[in-house]
């Protein structure tokens, strides 16, 4: 009896896993491999023929580079801004001397639940080319010129993207914060105040530490999410390309190469290379901040 | 044994769902009986869906012993294309019917053509219509596509602003002397632009090298986008904007912004080029320009030069997945051919029908929204006559997706816009991109 | 000198007014939205988001009125298919993450890092890369066009089976031998046991999962086609082409494809947020 109830143990966890494993295999493993055939062929209807190198010699382009520019640029930026300032304002939140924090955290965190494409159109009218249009009015009150925003250029494309992912994922992440800031005693926080730390020095020294495993990890999804970025890009230039790739993302190359210029096998390939940018990036994030240190 | 719930509830469950895919994935209806066709329709442009459904009426009662029904449906416009692609290549799921842009089309008659040819329908009553229409959708002498609509690109006048000036748009017969000579007129009587160019789309560019019967391909295939008429035209455009003053930009870079509807409608630009398809725009976003706006020809570049284009576009296609090739191109001819199809392309869409034997029949002198919007009044379709011999078929390679994005994202952007780059800069540096 | 409670006192003016400063910034967007909702596609092209639009004299529920008319009421058909891929995949997905993730915090086994590993790549690493592969098994199973093929490839979300990883951790083995020594077997201990205590967790990520379901927007694209089974997402999308776009439609339908999922979130906010803070995102 003893020796069946040891092996239902040892057993069980297998069946727990399967759901994963299988539909890791089928979703995810066969078509990545399936990409990396593609990414050596050329398809088109009736012929498929493989073709070697030649769709990685076809990434040697502008554009190509362009996309990354653009992509690793907008991921920088975002995790930039949408790291800090969520902190600061789960710190906010979290305060005691805060009213209203359900208010707060909850208004916070609405833009999350808007879609993208509904945050589009009203995005994409407040960042108008006229001068009546809203930023352009604010900025005209503050004696600046009203800019072009979808055609300006590079910095004013950065701007509206990094405005509309800004707009939507500031509350998650401060949630997230703030569940982290819950886990942090506050023992801690007194016994510093006694010893004379006031609160900038507790917020360095006690509450970003401990907050580490946040920040990794916030970080982490936010790197895949800037490399990924298709949707705000797609808000302000859905039916054109961007004017001078100022908004071609990684993602957006693919798509485009793949369906709007028919070459299947150049697109495969330029997956690739994003999947490869990804993992490099977070295997080095994840090894600068010690992950990979055995865990206790 | 005590795995054994764990494990019954866990098959259980996947058996279920098993289930579950294929049950619901469902299929189609089974066959149909004899006589009866139900076709699947894709469009971009929900609009259109009325006009095969009205064709399925009228066929139907021409027809009963072959009944027609049309499943439409309306997807994004990217999201149609890039599925359709997929489906026609991996030979599974695409629709019976299909609305192809121009600027796609290309894509699908690469490799083998997975469309239906349409000739054994054309070819009886090409001779009254403007072929260039056929042309962008064919290949080898195959017809894969039938138009909506000529697109014929005309001058959409403000008349307020002309008046004021003292300026009448049957004296603007030149480019280069007349309309530059009126936008002068007009900037000082009015303090208003004569016109927008688009920096971030090819409705300004296109449209007027095409009358000078350039192109971005010549006949043959080749690559002729960096040749001196295009330089010269785009040249022009800078001119008229930078050295001049007399043009602008539109808000947002093209002319199908939101807040571009705005600034039309606010009276910014005394004169519009584009497509008679923008018509719809007009009626829809500037009601307080209805009864100020005239169409008119374009004028010309040199004498006895072509004063209109063919531009924009999109055609109907069978996809080779149809199981009822031959009942569906004749229905689709049916929608698109006959000269009472062409009429009801003016009435129920709005556009200038290809079949230029129709346009002075009484039902395009009928009054509706457009002809009570615009200045011409009923005589609107006098003014296509006009040209009707003026319209260049527009050459499509396999490169025309590439080439048109090229121009709309680098050539007239750069040129017009960030002013980085001289037309020939831009142009050739596009040209070649396309020639590698 | 200032007291402590003076410095308290204009510590907290200080904070109240930033924040409110940044909700009113946040919420600016919303508010418009909803005004654009009330009044016609054409004012918001004349206008612009602009003072005279943003405070209308007049508000028109017209708008209300034609979206269940239009195209013979399509918006409720979209409306329907994201409430039934969106209930149906929060459902799915809760419930095969939840075993893995309990698997793998609960157990120690063989190839339990191995898995987890395996768990945080796909975390990592983007999925619509693989879209061209995907729509070709979609294809072959025979799912394109159905709901199952929208959430098939997303049931085991690598971010809900890390969650519960973290969750349940923390659980000591005894608990679990004393349920064994009286006779339940090892799903009936998660069935039974562990799930009523991972109530806020199964809410938070229920919540979670049904916003992301609701907005989702790239793979339903993909594999929908038909009018009919489109989500509102691609719906809405589908109304902007470039060769004009039916914004009283797209405007009054955004605003009533967000209503749900609002109210869904402040119903629930309380579990939600219980849930997430307990879950903790330890290490």
């Amino acid at each position: 009896m003893k020796m069946r109830r040891v092996s239902a143990q040892k057993i069980a966890p297998y069946f727990f896993v399967a759901p994963f494993l299988i539909s890791f295999c089928v979703f995810y493993l066969f078509p990545a491999l399936m990409t990396v055939i593609m990414s050596f062929q050329e398809l088109l209807p009736g012929q498929v023929k493989f073709v070697g190198l030649r769709n990685y010699e076809l990434l040697m382009n502008p554009h190509f580079r362009n996309a990354i520019i653009v992509s690793s640029i907008y991921t920088v930026v975002t995790i930039a801004i949408l790291v800090s300032v969520p902190i600061v304002l789960a710190v906010l939140v979290n305060s005691k001397i805060t009213p209203a924090r359900n208010f707060f955290r909850a208004g916070f965190f609405v833009p999350s639940l808007v879609s993208v494409i509904v945050a589009g159109v009203i995005f994409r009218l407040m960042f108008g080319t006229m001068e009546t249009a809203f930023i352009n009015a604010v900025l005209g009150s503050l004696g600046l010129e009203p800019q072009r925003w979808t055609t300006g250029g590079f910095v004013h494309a950065q701007v509206i993207m990094v405005s509309v992912a800004v707009w939507r994922w500031m509350g998650i992440n401060m949630l997230y914060f703030l569940s982290g800031l819950q886990t942090i005693p506050s023992e801690l926080y007194e016994s510093a105040e006694m010893d004379g730390a006031n609160a900038i020095t507790r917020f360095f020294r006690i509450t970003l530490p401990l907050l580490k495993p946040i920040i990794i990890f916030v970080i982490t999804i936010s790197v895949y999410g800037g490399y990924a970025m298709f949707a705000e890009s797609y808000i302000y230039w859905s039916n054109l390309q961007p004017p001078n790739d100022i908004g071609l993302t990684i993602l957006r190359y693919i798509y485009y190469t793949a369906f709007s210029v028919n070459e299947m096998g150049h697109a495969s390939a330029a997956g690739l290379v994003l999947l490869l940018i990804v993992l490099t990036i977070n295997i080095l994030q994840l090894n600068i901040f010690g992950v990979f240190r055995k865990e206790a | 044994m005590k795995i054994g719930t764990g494990k019954k509830v866990m098959l259980g469950i996947t058996v279920l769902m098993l289930v579950g895919f294929f049950a619901w994935s469902g299929g189609q209806s089974g066959g149909a009986a004899k006589g009866e066709y139900t076709f699947s329709f894709w469009t971009f442009q929900q609009f259109h869906i009325a006009l095969l459904e009205d064709a399925a009426d009228r066929w139907n009662k021409e027809y009963p012993d072959r009944r027609v029904t049309v499943e439409s449906s309306s997807l994004p416009y990217a999201d149609l294309h890039s599925k359709l692609l997929v489906a026609l290549q991996s030979g599974v799921g695409a629709p019976d019917l299909v609305d192809i842009e121009i600027s796609q089309f290309a894509n699908f008659l690469k490799g083998t053509v997975q469309l239906a040819d349409y000739s054994k329908y054309v070819d009886p009553v090409r001779d009254k219509f403007i072929t260039a229409r056929f042309d962008i959708y064919s290949k080898g002498g195959n017809v894969y596509g039938l138009p909506y609509h000529v697109g014929a690109t005309v001058v959409y006048y403000n008349m307020n602003h002309l008046n004021a000036a003292g300026v009448r748009p049957q004296d603007i017969g030149y480019w280069t002397s007349d309309y530059v000579e009126a936008a002068r007129k007009v900037k000082s009587a009015t303090g208003k632009f004569m016109t927008t160019f688009e920096s971030n789309d090819q409705w300004s560019f296109w449209p007027m090298i095409s009358q000078q019967k350039s192109d971005y391909f010549n006949a043959a295939g080749d690559v002729i986008l960096d040749n001196d008429i295009n330089v010269k035209t785009l040249q022009f455009q800078y001119d008229m904007i930078y050295k001049d003053k007399l043009a602008t930009l539109p808000p947002g870079g093209y002319h199908h912004t939101e807040e571009f509807y705005g600034f039309l409608n606010a009276g910014e630009i005394a004169s519009l080029l584009m497509p008679m398809w923008y018509m719809g725009r007009f009626v829809d976003y500037c009601p307080d320009l209805s009864g100020k706006i005239l169409v008119h020809p374009m004028p010309r570049w040199e004498p006895n030069g072509f004063r209109s284009a063919g531009m924009g576009g999109t055609g109907t296609a069978v996809t080779n997945q149809c199981d009822d090739l031959d009942v569906a191109t004749e229905f689709v001819a049916y929608a698109k051919l006959s000269k009472e199809a062409n009429i009801k392309i003016w009435e129920i869409l709005g556009f200038d029908p290809p079949r230029w034997d129709v346009w002075d029949s009484p039902e395009l002198k009928a009054e509706n929204k457009y002809t009570n919007y615009f200045k011409n009044g009923t005589a609107l379709f006098e003014t296509l006559l006009e040209v009707k011999e003026e319209i260049m078929p527009v050459n499509v390679t396999e490169l025309m997706p590439r080439a048109s994005d090229l121009v709309k994202s680098m050539v007239v952007y750069r040129v017009l816009e960030s002013r980085e780059q001289s037309p020939y800069e831009a142009l050739h540096e596009a040209a070649e991109e396309l020639r590698k | 000198m200032l007291t402590v409670r003076t410095k308290n006192a204009m510590l907290r003016s200080i904070t109240v007014v930033v924040l409110l400063l940044l909700v009113v910034l946040v919420l600016f967007p919303l508010y418009s939205l909803i005004v654009a909702s009330f009044r016609s596609g054409r004012e918001l092209m004349r206008l612009g988001l602009t003072p005279s639009f943003l405070i209308p004299e007049t508000l028109m529920l017209d708008f209300y009125k034609a979206l269940f008319t239009e195209r013979n009421g399509i918006y409720l058909h979209w409306f329907k298919n994201s409430f039934a891929i969106s209930a149906l995949q929060t459902i799915i997905t809760i419930f095969f993450a939840s075993l893995v993730g309990y698997g793998l915090g609960v157990y120690r086994f063989k190839g339990r890092n191995l898995v987890f590993s395996l768990v945080l790549f796909v975390l990592m690493i983007p999925i619509q890369i693989l879209v061209l592969p995907l729509f070709r098994i979609i294809i072959s199973f025979r799912i394109i066009d159905t709901y199952w093929g929208v959430i098939a490839p997303f049931i085991t979300s690598p971010f809900v089976v890390f969650f519960f990883r973290q969750y349940t951790l923390g659980i000591p083995g005894d608990y679990l031998d004393a349920a064994r020594v009286d006779g339940v077997s090892e799903f009936g201990i998660y069935l039974r046991i562990m799930s009523p205590l991972m109530a806020p967790a199964y809410a938070a990520m229920a919540i979670l999962q049904a916003r992301q379901t609701w907005n989702d927007f790239f793979w339903p694209l993909i594999v929908l086609r038909s009018d009919k089974k489109l989500t509102l997402q691609i719906g809405l999308a589908s109304l902007l082409t470039p060769y004009g776009s039916n914004y009283d439609l797209l405007l009054t339908g955004a605003v009533l494809a967000t209503i749900p999922i609002i109210i869904l979130f402040i119903a629930f906010q309380r579990y939600f947020v219980s849930g997430i803070l307990a879950g903790g995102l330890k290490g």
